[in-house]
């Protein structure tokens, strides 16, 4: 009656002590194995690439020394994983506010603003409950001088006993005066691996 | 005897004002390397240049850049990474914090460039090391 309790306990055990330890990864001296999907080094390498690109090329520069008003636009995920493309864009977005160049617009989006508190505040107006004073002012918005678009495309092939899924991290800068496309930038990022392995 | 109070008066006035100016803060500086390399990945290629120039930007101002090349002897799986610094030497983040992988194959030669990522961007660190 007792052996198979304690069978089972013990087999409880050795495998408990077997799994991996849950860990922190320092995401500056991750030598883990690569994914055949998109892992955060993925968005971090396409980012790098197309901030440094982009600083690089001086289309963000304005003459003068103020900053851009930039608001983002429609980012396709061509993918066959569910992704949130902000892992792409918020990156590009925090460097390009660093480098002292561009600022993004939460007041303008393709779906409406991307802080709904820009127009919520402005509600305030004529309510007696608030000290206008304080109330945003009408015309106080600022206007995008740039938009950001952009596609994550991924393809899929079989090489021998191997699979290569091809990702291509597609980015457009358009002047909204001109409706221009004043930089481009396409970073490929391709990986092998095993035909086991799921790439969605 | 009045020279000897004369040399008196000055020694004293020159400690008053001693006494009297602001304190400096002291700043200790350590001489950083342009290039690391680590001993393992040095068996196998060799950092044949490395440069730097400051690219002009349209508003007046201009951003650090940099480029380097290697020469493998061997198949080598090599990272790299490039830590920016403004002038009091404080590091300024770029967008990545890990290590950028590359494949050199054997006597290829192969140049790599990056941008400093703000325009007070003044030195950096090349850091070269084996794809673990």
């Amino acid at each position: 009656m007792i052996k198979p309790l304690a069978v089972a306990t013990l087999s409880t055990l050795l495998l408990a002590a077997c799994a991996a330890p849950t860990r922190y990864i320092d995401p500056a001296a991750d030598d883990g194995p690569v994914t055949m999907t998109m892992d955060y080094r993925d968005f971090e390498r396409a980012a790098d690439a197309a901030i440094q690109d982009l600083l690089a090329s001086g289309a963000v520069d304005r003459p003068g020394g103020e900053r851009y008003v930039m608001a983002v636009s429609r980012i396709v995920n061509d993918t066959m994983q569910r992704i949130d493309t902000d892992q792409l864009v918020k990156k590009i977005r925090v460097a390009l506010l660093r480098s002292g160049k561009v600022i993004t617009t939460t007041a303008v989006g393709l779906d409406g603003a991307e802080d709904e508190m820009n127009l919520a505040a402005r509600e305030l107006r004529e309510s007696a409950e608030f000290d206008q004073s304080t109330v945003q002012q009408k015309g106080t918005l600022q206007a995008p001088d740039l938009s950001l678009s952009g596609k994550i495309i991924q393809r899929n092939h079989k090489v021998d006993d191997e699979q290569q899924v091809e990702y291509y991290f597609q980015l457009s800068l358009t002047d909204l005066r001109r409706g221009l496309a004043i930089w481009e930038n396409e970073t490929p990022i391709i990986k092998r691996g095993s035909d086991d392995a799921v790439a969605w | 005897m009045p020279r000897k109070i004369t040399q008196l008066c000055v020694v004293l006035l020159a400690l008053l004002l001693s006494a009297c100016a602001p304190l400096q803060p002291g700043r200790e500086y350590v001489e950083r390397d342009d290039l690391k390399v680590d001993p393992e990945v040095r068996h196998s290629l060799i950092v044949t240049e490395l440069l730097q120039s400051r690219r002009d930007q349209p508003g007046g101002g201009s951003l650090l850049q940099i480029q380097f090349s290697v020469e493998a002897y061997e198949d080598t799986d090599m990272e790299w990474a490039v830590q920016w610094f403004d002038e009091a030497g404080m590091v300024v983040p770029g967008v990545g914090v890990g290590y950028r992988d590359v494949r050199i194959l054997r006597n290829q030669t192969r140049f790599f460039m990056a941008t400093a990522p703000h325009e007070r961007v003044v030195s950096f660190q090349l850091h070269l090391r084996e794809d673990r």
